[in-house]
């Protein structure tokens, strides 16, 4: 190769010498009104995040009215006592600034973000917003009303679709975690300007109001600002709520929702596991990196690198519910899509992969490999505002001190390869997994009923 | 050393600076130092991208990006994901019309691997180039298309209005994924020719962003890519030129199973690096770019005949820009409807221009979005290739919101009245073929559309 020859090549570097990083430490207080504050000054950082968690979670929704949270938490931004929905987007966007607010089995949040120099008129929108939403009827209609338009095409999009079918499998009927998270036709359609304002009225109040703020603080004088206005919300305090137990089926069974035609199926493979309380869940994390946590782990590196059949297959731990006692679960999950031909070959090498994990287990440079990455990672995915109010954020709604991040980064480290591997295969017991296929039900049944990995029943896409 | 380079004085604006460096073999090199966080982004732009392939060929620009990841001279197999993420790092390619790019964010003490390890693959990709990851990656990357444009409701909308806004024949007539035929055919010896023409460092500039030492990385460039030779014979791309102005509303109706009737359009804008592409980015954020923006106020709020309704642009420098319209329709109401009322607002704007306010919230907004992308290191790494390829001078990065924020309404009402006409645009319709509720489809971001990645590293996909 005449390319090789004109190339003088040198000995791959070494590293230098670490700088320190730590995950940032927040300093914690709480406004008079009762509103927790977290603060985090992040030097550099001209977008300033602000995340703000209400206790106004999922199941609180009653019953019939699955979606009341989503709709209230949209209705936040569609006009208060001072402006209407249009003029509020409007001086929003004044602000240079965007606000996202979701609803979710632990709470509804709200995400604020917006250049330093317009954080003080942004926030008092936010506060105007959660202090004196208008929830007028007209804008609660049409929020229902789009709404209603886009579950069918939730129904249209594999992965959604996936999503959907696991919980309704894994959970009881009765459980709040079994149905849509934003409601469906039936649910969504009863909900009024009237079912929104007593969601809000019974379970938003600034008692058990979370209030996160990050980024460049140079030259705020944050009291002040907090003061004026989430400080001014008034409202009666409250016990915390309860966390309802969660309970879940993961009898090993497939379940196909059939999409004729589709050129590729779409995979999702979960059961319920524990979550950030559990000891184990540092070792869970470093486990389901090895197996499925990027493209040179196990699943990509036979279903992508060697076979081709996807683009790529991600396992990951995800929290569902946390609760102040330590009982709160997790979603434990395989993902990705593969084409339609090659449906049953992949799924037949992914319980191979599975199967060997737990008969040989990982190997001392697949732990050190993934040590070094999820822990040296950390100062560039924590480089925003943004991120790490959100990850502040998840630490106050899954009841956990404000210094966890930091903490499991120490444990990471000292994660020792025994250990990932019992806390992956624990995790990942080839006989205890649903697995949902959004494909062609005609081609991909036989191949997928002759792996033995479960019941196959089908069901229809709509 | 013999470093042949033209340092920049520092100029910019935030506190950034950037000094420009060239090897003796042509790679141009940017730099730009924020001890802030102990992170520093390597980022390289390679100025091909798919307006450089040819007929049959469509897509081979990014099936060669993904080869780049399967091994070079000194790196075994998957050696270059493996070392970088074993060194706490990240990275990935990505491939559009106008370039292809490789990006590595590091500790700032794992520096010196990104660069070994992008020069090693510079200098001898084809030592470790063969058949086998031919094969499998071509796989791979159908598999990619399948799963972001086949696979899902309205998927290849961008390509077909791509295919109907640059006419036949023309450099940006096909996107960066490429066709199924076109992947099938393409050899290995097509992606050889293909490194051999343009994998060259003089057709390459390197961005190194963060908590660098500047002379410690220039002396660590200079050693790694210093010896890789320059080499020439690259053909220009097929001239991008096009008259201004369409000249006919240009249409396809497309019959598929969609969830809801949709209304999309493009239109034919100034090229990036121009006044009038600021222009016509802040008409398009006024007219669509958020939830005040007059057409979500018309369609959404007000009329409630769609459930989404949005503009983008799609900045291109080697082509006419592409302004993108994208509204899907609420319950019954039919396409024409909505065609009306979007033509009455375009109408209305053009013969009246933005409101002070309208211009307020739009830089504002505008603003907020080149904070964002200047506010990670490899964010600024990113653009400072991006001014230095296509413009030829990076520091037009550092500056560039400030010339956003210098355009006037009046430029703005210009840009509006001569390009955001019916007779400047080709329109794509969708009917479902199956009758059911009509949807929202979340509007898909333009840039995302517009470019194709070696990994999807998409952890919330159950969520």
């Amino acid at each position: 190769m005449t390319e090789l020859a004109a190339m003088e090549f040198h000995p791959e570097p070494q590293a230098g010498e670490a700088r320190p990083w730590a995950f940032p430490a927040p300093t914690r207080g709480t406004l008079d009104n009762g509103v927790t504050v977290l603060r985090c000054h992040r030097p550099g950082q001209q977008v300033v995040a602000v995340e703000v968690l209400l206790d106004a979670p999922l199941d609180a929704e009653p019953a019939g009215l699955d979606g009341v949270a989503t709709i209230m938490a949209r209705a936040f931004s569609e006009g208060t006592d001072k402006y209407s929905a249009e003029e509020f987007a409007a001086e929003l966007e004044r602000c240079g600034a965007t606000l996202d607010a979701h609803a979710d089995h632990p709470g509804v949040r709200l995400s604020l973000e917006v250049p330093a120099s317009r954080l003080p008129k942004s926030l008092g929108l936010l506060a105007d917003a959660l202090r004196a939403p208008a929830f007028a009827d007209s804008e609660v209609e049409r929020l229902v009303r789009n709404r209603l338009d886009e579950i069918p095409h939730e129904l249209a999009n594999p992965s959604r679709r996936a999503a959907k079918e696991l919980s309704k499998e894994l959970f009881p009927a009765g459980s709040r975690m079994s149905r849509p998270r934003q409601g469906t036709e039936d649910t969504v359609e009863n909900i009024d300007s009237a079912a929104v304002r007593a969601f809000y009225e019974k379970h938003v109040r600034p008692a058990t109001a979370t209030a996160v703020v990050v980024g460049d603080l140079t030259g705020i004088d944050l009291d002040a600002l907090l003061g004026e206005t989430v400080g001014a919300w008034t409202g009666s305090s409250a016990q915390p709520r309860p966390v309802p137990p969660v309970t879940a089926d993961d009898t090993g069974r497939v379940v196909i929702v059939d999409r004729p035609g589709a050129v590729q199926t779409q995979l999702l493979i979960g059961r319920v596991g524990v979550d950030r309380h559990d000891r184990v869940w540092p070792a869970q994390v470093l486990g389901t990196y090895c197996l499925g946590g990027t493209l040179t782990s196990r699943l990509d590196r036979v279903l992508r690198e060697e076979k081709g059949y996807t683009y790529g297959v991600r396992a990951f731990g995800q929290v569902l519910r946390s609760a102040p006692d330590g009982s709160g679960a997790g979603m434990l999950a395989i993902s990705g899509s593969v084409d339609t031909p090659n449906t049953g070959p992949a799924l037949q090498d992914l319980w191979t992969v599975l199967r060997t994990l737990a008969a040989d287990g990982l190997t001392d440079a697949e732990r050190d490999v993934a040590v070094q990455n999820l822990v040296g990672v950390a100062p560039l995915k924590y480089e925003t505002a943004a991120a790490v109010a959100g990850t502040l954020a998840d630490q106050v709604e899954q009841y956990l001190p404000d210094d966890y991040q930091a903490t499991l980064y120490r444990e990471l480290a000292a994660t020792g390869t025994v250990e990932a591997t019992a806390a992956a295969v624990r995790a990942f017991p080839v006989d205890r997994l649903v697995t949902v296929l959004v494909g062609d039900a005609a081609q991909i049944k036989e191949p997928v009923e002759a792996l033995g990995i479960g019941q196959v029943t089908v069901v229809s896409a709509e | 050393m013999p470093m042949g380079h033209t340092a920049t004085d520092q100029a910019g604006t935030g506190g950034l600076t950037a000094t420009e460096h060239r090897l003796a073999n042509g790679l141009r090199v940017v730099l730009s130092e924020d001890h802030l966080t102990p992170v520093a982004a390597v980022c390289l732009w390679y100025d091909v991208g798919s307006r450089h392939e040819v007929k049959g060929r469509t897509g081979l620009a990014h099936l060669f990006e993904h080869l780049m990841f399967q091994g070079s001279g000194q790196v075994q197999g998957n050696g270059h994901f493996e070392k970088v993420q074993g060194a706490g790092g990240s990275l990935n390619g990505t491939t559009s019309f106008e370039r292809t790019n490789y990006f590595e964010t590091m500790p700032t003490h794992q520096l010196e691997l990104a660069l070994w390890l992008e020069a090693d693959r510079m200098g001898s990709l084809l030592a470790a180039l063969d058949d086998e990851s031919m094969e499998n990656q071509r796989d791979v990357v159908k598999n990619e298309r399948r799963q972001r444009y086949d696979n899902v409701p309205y998927g290849t909308a961008f390509e077909k209005l791509t295919a109907l806004a640059y006419p036949e024949g023309h450099p940006y007539h096909h996107t960066p994924i490429g066709s199924m035929a076109d992947l099938d055919a393409a050899t290995l010896d097509d992606a050889r020719a293909f490194f051999r023409t343009y994998y060259a460092p003089n057709n390459a500039v390197l961005s190194v962003v963060g908590d660098i030492d500047p002379e410690q990385t220039l002396a660590w460039v200079e050693r790694y890519f210093g010896s890789i030779p320059a080499h020439e014979g690259k053909p220009a791309p097929r001239d991008g030129g096009l008259p201004e102005i369409i000249g006919e509303q240009l249409r396809e109706i497309v019959e598929e199973e969609v969830p809801a009737r949709a209304l999309m359009a493009a239109y034919r804008l100034p090229h990036d690096g121009t006044r009038a592409c600021d222009a016509a980015d802040l008409a398009l954020t006024v007219l669509g770019g958020g939830e005040s923006s007059r057409l979500y106020n018309r369609l959404v709020r007000r009329d409630r005949t769609a459930v989404a309704a949005g503009f983008g642009l799609l900045r291109l420098a080697g082509a006419p820009s592409l302004g993108w319209l994208d509204v899907k329709t609420s319950g019954d109401v039919e396409v024409p409807v909505i065609e009306a009322a979007i033509d009455e607002e375009l109408a209305r704007f053009a013969a009246e221009g933005p409101t002070a306010e309208e211009m307020e919230r739009a830089q504002a907004q505008l603003e907020r979005e080149w904070l964002d992308r200047l506010g990670t290191v490899a964010g600024r790494a990113d653009e400072l290739c991006r001014y230095a390829v296509l413009f030829g001078d990076p520091q037009l990065a550092l500056t560039a919101v400030g010339r956003v924020l210098e355009v006037t309404a009046e430029e703005v009402q210009e840009v509006a009245k001569a390009r955001l006409r019916p007779d400047n645009r080709a329109v794509l319709v969708y009917e479902p073929t199956v009758p059911t509720e009509t949807v929202e489809e979340p509007t898909e971001d333009l840039e995302s559309a517009a470019t194709v990645e070696a990994t999807d590293e998409n952890e919330e996909a159950a969520k």
